[in-house]
């Protein structure tokens, strides 16, 4: 399987790969979140396992059960860590605490390196295995989230948690606190051969746009995310009804429900609502897989928007990128670690500013090709799946022979 | 060393990656930015100045110190002085350490209440862990140095050209060092070190040597002193 990123991802990566799946082989890796579907962490694992397999590692991925509370809880403490102001009760944290004790009992938590993904099962850390080689598992915690001005009581209470692990990994340096832990800076990814990257042939690209009614001859302007006002959904229809009025354009906003995300569907409701029956705005509710469809609409947008407002990292960004899309993105989370202004597309603050740049590009389809080019060979240096994985094993590494700043493999 | 050794040396290719570790240490203006320059470790001052062209990005500055000052406090006259600083000209990080000091002590003194960065512009401290990994390519003469270095990836010639200058420490450069010692090339060896590493990116780098060395193997294969 890692053959087939050859002459796709940067050659040194998949030698660094081969290397460092030698040095594990047949050693365990558990990875645990919370959701098998929807969202950029289950579809980042849902590649990463069977590649970490290949490279001859004994990868595993495990999800905690949680009940609709659960769910409420951790979406609560999600948005308090993105800024919002949130009350989250003793009892609740303890509800949080009791549903991963319930889920330590069921799953095998046994294995040579443990990465736990994001404030959900944080608490797992608690019944980690102990004695003899047990101790020396590195356990890491992955923090997906946009946690440079969160709300400081949750931000605490889970700290808890959190430095009682061997290090702390996340999206963006600017996400990383003050712990007592270690902690480690290393950015989320695509794959370009998954579903949602690969080439599509021109009739896949049309199947898609006549299963959901786009008009192939108009410019389309296209924002893919979850219904969630962090992704500012209603900026974009502002944005899109400022550029109405020079220049010919659709939209498009669509968006797969996440089995964790309780507030989609209230959310979504509210863009409708705002739409307003605009025959062209279209609205589309994909359902969880729909990866060759969002993949189609990529390539057919003429102009990309990722304009958030809190952001973890944006993933969408690097795949329209990848399909040589430039992109404006909001200036927030790991966007600007994407788009380099000016560069390979442009950072916005405000619907305004993003109607600006929405004129520009329709206006200069030389600029869209120029800034797609560079942003496809952006995306390849940096942010495909081989260099995620290259960087978690080189984590892993450095931890189990830690105390070093260079090492010779 | 050895003449017939050296000829029979080649040159092996190695690469690094670099994985970023926070400091968790940040600074909003001028006066924290100087402040955690004196005491942040050693790692942290080569990660924001040595490993800058490492990051690949086209940018106007030749460090992460004075990308900072110039865009996010813009402070550009203080910019233009930290980018001036050659960090390749120092023995030690200790020595580099103190003249990014003196320059920003010297610019507080004229300027001593600088702006804040806004909220979330803040220099964000970091060091790396660096891994170190053959290439799996190696070259015995001119020729297939010049194949190599075509295709070779940019953090290759990062390590060679750029992080080989703090590990040797002594002027030279690998593929310089390689030139001079083992093909005994000493004006090619004169040639590629004097690419200034901080006017091109990596692939700018690539561009100049592979020009350099072209002409140098064309050069070398032209049959002279044919006669009519």
């Amino acid at each position: 399987m890692i053959a087939k990123y050859t002459g796709i991802a940067p050659k040194g990566d998949l030698i660094l790969l081969q290397r460092l799946g030698e040095i594990f082989r047949d050693k365990s890796f558990l990875h645990v979140n919370s959701t098998r579907a929807g969202g950029g962490v289950a579809e980042i694992l849902q590649r990463m396992i069977p590649i970490l397999r290949d490279l001859g590692i004994d990868a595993r991925w495990e999800v905690i059960e949680g009940d609709e509370r659960f769910f409420d809880i951790t979406k609560k403490i999600h948005n308090a860590l993105q800024g919002n102001h949130e009350t989250i009760t003793e009892e609740m944290w303890r509800h949080h605490y009791e549903v991963n004790r319930r889920n330590a009992e069921k799953l095998d938590l046994e294995a040579d390196a443990v990465l736990i993904h994001d404030p959900q099962p944080a608490p797992l850390i608690e019944f980690k295995p102990e004695g003899g080689e047990s101790d020396r598992v590195p356990w890491l915690w992955r923090c997906h989230i946009d946690v440079s001005n969160p709300l400081q009581e949750v931000c605490d209470y889970l700290r808890r948690y959190c430095e009682k692990y061997d290090a702390a990994v996340f999206s963006v340096s600017k996400f990383a606190r003050a712990m007592s832990i270690d902690e480690f800076i290393i950015p989320p990814s695509i794959d370009p051969l998954s579903e949602k990257n690969r080439d599509l042939t021109e009739e896949e690209i049309r199947q898609t746009l006549e299963r959901y009614d786009i008009p192939a001859d108009r410019s389309i302007i296209l924002q893919v995310s979850r219904f969630d006002r962090f992704k500012d959904p209603i900026g974009v229809i502002k944005a899109y009804r400022m550029v109405k009025k020079y220049n010919d354009c659709i939209l498009i906003l669509a968006g797969s429900p996440a089995s964790d995300d309780p507030e989609g569907e209230i959310v979504l409701n509210e863009v409708r609502e705002y739409a307003s029956n605009d025959p062209d705005v279209h609205i589309l509710l994909l359902p969880p897989f729909s990866d060759r469809d969002i993949n189609a609409l990529q390539r057919s947008a003429t102009v990309v928007l990722q304009k958030s407002i809190k952001e973890g990292f944006g993933l969408t960004v690097s795949e329209a990128m990848w399909k040589g899309k430039p992109v404006i993105g909001g200036a927030t989370g790991g966007i600007p670690l994407q788009i380099v202004h000016g560069f390979t597309g442009f950072l916005v603050h405000t619907p305004e500013g993003a109607a600006f740049r929405i004129r520009q590009f329709l206006n200069n389809p030389h600029m869209v090709e120029k800034m797609g080019q560079r942003s496809k060979e952006y995306i390849r240096t940096n942010f495909l799946i081989t260099r995620q994985i290259r960087d978690y094993l080189s984590v892993w590494y450095a931890i189990k022979n830690n105390g070093k700043s260079v090492y010779e493999l | 060393m050895d003449n017939a050794t050296n000829k029979a040396k080649p040159f092996e290719f190695m690469q690094c990656i670099s994985i970023i570790k926070s400091t968790a240490k940040r600074a909003a203006d001028l006066h924290e930015l100087r402040d955690l320059i004196a005491t942040v470790s050693e790692e942290s001052i080569f990660h924001h100045t040595c490993q800058y062209f490492l990051k690949g990005r086209i940018r106007e500055y030749t460090n992460d110190f004075a990308h900072w000052v110039g865009e996010s406090l813009e402070e550009s006259a203080l910019a233009e002085q930290l980018s001036s600083i050659d960090p390749y000209e120092f023995k030690s990080i200790s020595e580099l350490r103190s003249a990014l000091l003196t320059v920003i002590d010297n610019y507080l003194e004229s300027f001593p209440e600088p702006r804040e960065a806004l909220a979330g512009e803040e220099f964000y401290f970091n060091e790396t862990i660096t891994i170190v990994f053959p290439a799996r390519i190696r070259a015995k003469n001119l020729a297939e140095f010049l194949i190599a270095i075509r295709y070779i990836d940019a953090a290759s010639i990062y390590y060679h050209f750029h992080e080989a200058r703090t590990r040797l420490g002594s002027g030279t450069d690998d593929f310089s060092k390689w030139f001079d010692e083992v093909l005994g090339e000493q004006e090619l060896a004169r040639r590629l070190w004097a690419i200034d590493p901080f006017m091109h990116s990596i692939e700018g780098i690539r561009e100049h040597i592979v020009e350099i060395v072209d002409e140098k193997v064309k050069r070398d294969m032209e049959i002279t002193g044919v006669e009519e």
